[in-house]
């Protein structure tokens, strides 16, 4: 086990993008635990960073206009993101893997229907598509996981069935077909587990841009509503102030952007080790 | 003529695509006409206006009906009145669409040049020092989102240094100063991918067998880099540039929001915000548009750059063994 | 061939004691160690060796272009008194091309997809010469003619991918010999090409030698091209030269032991002795097959039968078809007619749940050692998911795949490995167990050898043949090597454009075959006569 996770552990892109990653994870999971303040609670408005809090405490990031703890609230809002990221980009891989292995196994008829809808929805801007949505069902917790899974799993599709093609060509493949093996265990024993590897440099980027999704749409204030901390509806609070007070939108901006880079490097670190791996082998 | 040929099969394509996505947007915006009726006439309508308003503008058909008569003067160049800006939807759009232009031919001026530049720069010699820094730069570009850069930018530019206006609203008539920002934001990301594709693509190249021939022949390395890598290692980049538009017109949106410039991103998210449904229909149908068409124009970019796709229909030589 | 030492000149070429280090961490030291010889104008010194030998490292530092990870760690590389190992990268561009130059094993991926040929055989000129474009292109196009390439203007108009790899290996040499350089150095330049159009590439570069006086480094992995080409022959063997010396004395009298069981191995063009009457029942009737892709026809009139306890060799070269009979056999396509029975069932009949049953009556070997292997499955796991397939227990499957993995001679700890870890002899072992899992009637072996190298290729053939006798199966051998198909075939059937062009027992295909192509396929095979 030990020897099967060590070249992971000691690749210096995934150790500094999965130790990125790791610390918005920890954060998020033990948020009521780390947070120093109440993210809810009024403390002081529009406190500059450093300031000491009138109950004792510093408020390291300063406070809102509605006078609340911003590093609490940062806290706070990676379990939003975390959560609602992770949630919306599996369920979205769940849509994209069923549909990508028939439509890339199976071929014919199937595949020409789902590639075709796959194509119509990919030719939509994502942030269009995401308003379009938005508008028509609502900015609720639930609604903007069905958008990302409505958006994202063309894509995750199209990655998906170019892959089952490329690998159901191989001999092993065929094998299984001379054998009398069944097409769905063809897809899930045969395939499906050799195409993890580039899979798993997707899921990495993807529930990045999710996360980036999710922050626009606050900024955009699409989001979800309030009071519930996200760093993206933050930015959009803090935007009309940002010239006097920029330590409202900066650090926000900080954390998402620093969530993207870890999973970004993340990504990088595992697509070079496995392109050494087949290189190896 | 295969050029033809393969210009009429993308079309017929792009029109079956673009007929999907209005059947898509309409079925959205319009399948419940209650919603439609309180959306155009407002909140606080009476239950007796919003009925004999659908009565009169013909929401009583069946759908399918509908959507082929919404479709007919979509077609014919009606687009219908915006509910928020109280104008004809078609005389909005044109100006909007050229500011939002500007914009992107000035991120695309700066994206081309340097997403290419940089990336042949570190795809040349995967594992040099050049190759490390533009690394490290695409996947930090790559990884902030327009909003962040809009706000590091703007409290660097703006805040700090004071250079740069920190709105682009252009209320006094054209301003290159009020562009630099929010062409910025928008090629940032956009370059740092491009260099990201271009020195894969490059370095792709610079490990094939035909390179290896090519130094053994005696060539020396700018040769075999202007010579012999470019012309492979550009294809990909040069498709990848033209599907960066789509991404642009998503950028666009943030940029113009954050720095309240009028342009056709602001069009449709104030459309958004105001549920002017039929300004949000156009709006949609306008981008998918724009992206369809770079997706033929980057097909056909790839047909001509590849020397194994015979587009232009030269005479092709007969395949047969040596005697 | 030639026998005499070309002793009365001088060497051109001269190594002494290289030695190329791997980089830290690979399974051995050196890539090359300890490396020396001579190379003499107007002669071919071929460097044989297996996959792994060293011997592309070697050739590879003779240009100055080493992978990327390797380093020459000592000993020099003298090419007319000049040391190549110590050269500069600015000395070696001008000497690459000019006084040493290459031919490679994939003409085609070598040539640049971008450029047309005649633009790249002109580069030599651009590189190495003042001549002006007009002189430039007349000795180009004089280069083209001198290959015996066909309407040389078409060619030098064509990007590589509208040739032929005979057409594009052509090129590629034609570009090599473009400054006459003193020293060529031959990558396996045939190994990609098809036996007729090898023998045609092999009698061109003989004709060069002879008119140009280069001095040639031929490497291959091929005894039967060493024995038609070489005038001296170097063995190498885990990145040593193990022995150097003519042709002659290699060939007829091996002074190393490796030498010896190198050319033991090599199949011999003589059949195998024939053996009783062939009377037992048909277990694959194969009758007016006929497919199509598109408008050509593949498949072309197609009638065969195989018997119980028999091995059926279906010999031709790429194009021919035999794949495609393969994978009609198999069911991997529907061939468009024609009819096929296994064991007596209709097999083309069949459709769904009865065709899956029925797969186990037929089962093949593929080409690909490594691609035919699931790598995230393990070995043990492969081969009892075929047996529970073919109706087997859970516990019954676990008992017959170590029964099997013991019978193609791997050890039982092979079970819970996956295919990573073995070598490609064991891997083509490993999908030979699980084939015979399927307890099938027919066993097809599609290029099932064609991949090893030929000590490997002489026990997989000799584990094949062995099942043979133990299980009396009947075998459908698809091979485009006669001297394989002469090891183990009862009858031969020559396939050539989608036809069967002459069928029958071995000896009588191959030592008095009827058809004209077959006859030039026999003519074709490298070193007849002499191995």
């Amino acid at each position: 086990m030990i020897r099967l996770v060590r070249p992971y552990l000691t690749h210096p892109l995934v150790a500094v993008g999965g130790a990125v990653t790791l610390l918005w994870l920890v954060l998020a999971l033990f948020a009521p635990l780390l947070a120093p303040f109440d993210p809810l609670k009024t403390i002081l408005p529009l406190a500059r960073p450093l300031t000491p809090a009138p109950g004792g405490g510093t408020l390291w990031l300063g406070t809102d206009m509605l006078g609340r703890d911003i590093l609490s609230r940062l806290i706070y809002g990676a379990r939003t993101v975390v959560l609602y990221s992770t949630l919306a980009t599996l369920s979205a891989y769940a849509v994209g893997i069923a549909l990508g292995l028939s439509a890339g196994y199976l071929r014919g008829r199937v595949d020409a229907a789902l590639s075709f809808l796959a194509n119509v929805v990919l030719s939509f801007p994502v942030l269009v598509l995401y308003i379009v949505i938005i508008v028509v069902i609502g900015a609720s917790p639930l609604n903007i996981i069905l958008a990302v899974v409505f958006s994202s799993a063309p894509a995750i599709f199209r990655i998906v069935r170019a892959l089952t093609i490329d690998i159901a060509t191989r001999d092993f493949v065929q094998v299984a077909r001379t054998q009398g093996e069944g097409s769905l265990r063809i897809m899930l024993v045969d395939i499906l587990p050799n195409a993890t590897g580039p899979l798993a440099v997707d899921f990495c980027l993807r529930l990045g841009y999710t996360a980036i999704t999710i922050g626009t749409l606050g900024f955009l204030g699409l989001g979800l509503p309030p009071p519930t901390p996200d760093w993206g509806t933050m930015v959009n609070e803090g935007k009309a102030m940002a010239i006097a007070f920029p330590h409202l939108v900066i650090f926000p901006c900080i954390a998402i952007s620093s969530l993207m880079l870890g999973l970004s490097l993340l990504a990088d670190g595992l697509k070079e080790l496995s392109e050494a791996k087949g290189r190896g082998a | 003529m295969p050029l033809i040929l393969f210009i009429l099969r993308k079309a017929g394509q792009a029109l079956a695509t673009m007929l999907a996505v209005s059947l898509l947007v309409f079925l959205a915006l319009e399948v419940n006409v209650d919603d439609v009726a309180v959306k155009v006439l407002g909140q606080f309508s009476t239950a007796e206006q919003r009925a004999a308003w659908l009565e009169a503008n013909g929401y009583n058909a069946p759908f399918l009906w509908r959507y082929f008569d919404w479709l007919v003067s979509f077609v014919s160049g009606d687009w219908g009145m915006s509910t928020y800006y109280r104008a004809p939807i078609t005389d909005l759009i044109p100006d909007r669409l050229a500011a939002t232009a500007w914009l992107a031919l000035g991120a695309l001026s700066l994206i081309v040049p340097f997403g290419l530049g940089l990336g042949v720069l570190a795809g040349m010699r995967p594992g040099s020092l050049t190759d490390r820094v533009v690394s490290v730069l695409s996947v930090v570009t790559t990884s902030i989102p327009d909003f962040a850069s809009a706000v590091f930018l703007s409290i660097v530019f703006v805040f700090w240094l004071g250079l740069l206006p920190g709105a682009s609203t252009m209320i006094g008539g054209f301003s290159l100063k009020e562009l630099v920002l929010p062409v910025l934001v928008l090629a940032l990301y956009s370059t740092g991918y491009l260099a990201r594709i271009t020195r894969a693509s490059m370095a792709e190249v610079m490990a094939t067998p035909y390179i290896r021939t090519a130094r053994l022949k005696g060539a020396s390395l700018p040769r075999i880099v202007f010579r012999h890598a470019l012309r492979n290692a550009l294809i990909t980049p040069i498709t990848v540039i033209l599907l960066q538009v789509p991404w642009l017109l998503s950028g666009v949106i943030v940029v113009e929001v954050f720095y309240a410039y009028k342009g056709f991103g602001t069009l449709l998210y104030e459309a958004a915000i105001n549920s002017d449904i039929y300004l949000i229909e156009a709006c949609a149908m306008v981008s998918v548009l724009v992206v369809v068409t770079t997706q033929i124009l980057s097909d056909l970019a790839y047909g001509l750059l590849n020397p194994r796709v015979n587009l232009l229909g030269a005479p092709k030589p007969a395949k047969g063994d040596a005697a | 061939m030639t026998t005499q030492t070309p002793s009365s000149d001088t060497a051109i070429l001269t190594i002494d004691g290289l030695t190329v280090a791997l980089p830290r961490g690979a399974d051995r030291r050196h890539a090359v160690k300890g490396a020396s010889l001579d190379l003499f104008p107007r002669e071919i010194l071929c460097v044989v060796g297996e996959s792994g030998s060293g011997k592309s490292v070697l050739s590879a530092a003779l240009m100055g272009a080493v992978p990327k990870g390797l380093a020459i760690e000592s000993g020099r590389i003298l090419l007319q008194g000049k040391d190549l190992a110590l050269a500069s990268e600015r000395e070696l561009t001008r000497i690459r091309g000019r006084d040493i130059a290459m031919i490679f094993q994939e003409p085609m991926s070598a040539l640049n997809p971008a450029l047309t040929v005649g633009e790249q055989i002109e580069e030599m000129f651009v590189l190495h010469t003042d001549l002006a474009a007009e002189a430039r292109r007349a000795r180009t196009r004089a280069l083209v003619e001198a290959m015996h390439l066909p309407d040389p203007d078409r060619i030098l108009a064509s990007y590589p991918h509208e040739l032929s790899g005979g057409q594009c290996q052509r090129v590629v040499i034609a570009m090599a010999l473009a400054l006459d350089p003193k020293v060529l150095i031959a990558d396996e330049p045939t190994t990609a090409l098809d036996v007729t159009t090898q023998a045609q590439v092999l009698k061109l570069i003989r004709e060069l030698k002879d008119s140009h006086g280069h001095g040639i480094l031929f490497i291959t992995h091929d005894f039967g091209v060493v024995a038609d080409i070489a005038d001296r022959i170097a063995v190498m063997r885990g990145g040593e030269i193990v022995e150097i010396g003519t042709a002659q004395q290699v060939l007829t009298q091996p002074a190393h032991d490796y030498t010896r069981a190198l050319i033991a191995a090599v199949p011999s063009l003589t059949p195998r002795a024939p053996r009783a009457a062939r009377t037992a029942e048909p277990v694959l009737e194969i009758s007016n097959l006929e497919h199509h892709y598109g408008r050509t026809k593949a498949l072309n009139d197609i009638s065969l039968t195989l018997r119980r306890g028999e091995v059926v060799s279906i010999v031709g070269e790429s194009g021919s078809g035999k794949s495609t009979l393969a994978k009609a056999a198999i069911r991997l396509i529907d061939p468009t007619g024609g009819a096929i029975s296994v064991s007596g069932t209709p097999f083309l009949a069949l459709k769904g749940g009865a065709l899956r049953q029925k797969r186990r009556l037929i089962q093949m070997v593929f080409q690909d050692p490594v691609g035919s292997l699931n790598p995230r499955r393990t070995v043990g796991e492969m081969i009892a998911r075929a047996a529970i397939l073919s109706g087997a227990s859970r516990a019954e499957a676990i008992r017959r795949a170590e029964d099997l993995l013991d019978l193609v001679g791997l050890q039982k700890s092979a079970y819970h490995r996956r295919p990573a870890a073995f070598s490609g002899g064991q891997r083509q072992r490993v999908g030979i167990a699980r084939a015979l899992a399927m307890h099938p009637e027919v066993l097809i072996a599609d290029e099932s050898v064609s991949a090893l190298d030929v000590s490997v290729q002489a026990q997989v053939l000799e584990l094949l043949k062995s099942l043979q006798e133990k299980l009396n199966l009947g075998i459908l051998f698809i091979t485009h090597d006669l001297r394989v198909a002469a090891q183990i075939s009862d009858e031969i059937v020559v396939m050539h454009k989608g036809r069967i062009v002459e069928k029958g027992p071995a000896e009588a295909v191959l030592l008095a075959p009827k058809d004209a192509y077959t006859r030039s396929l026999i003519d074709a095979a490298p070193g007849r006569g002499s191995i």
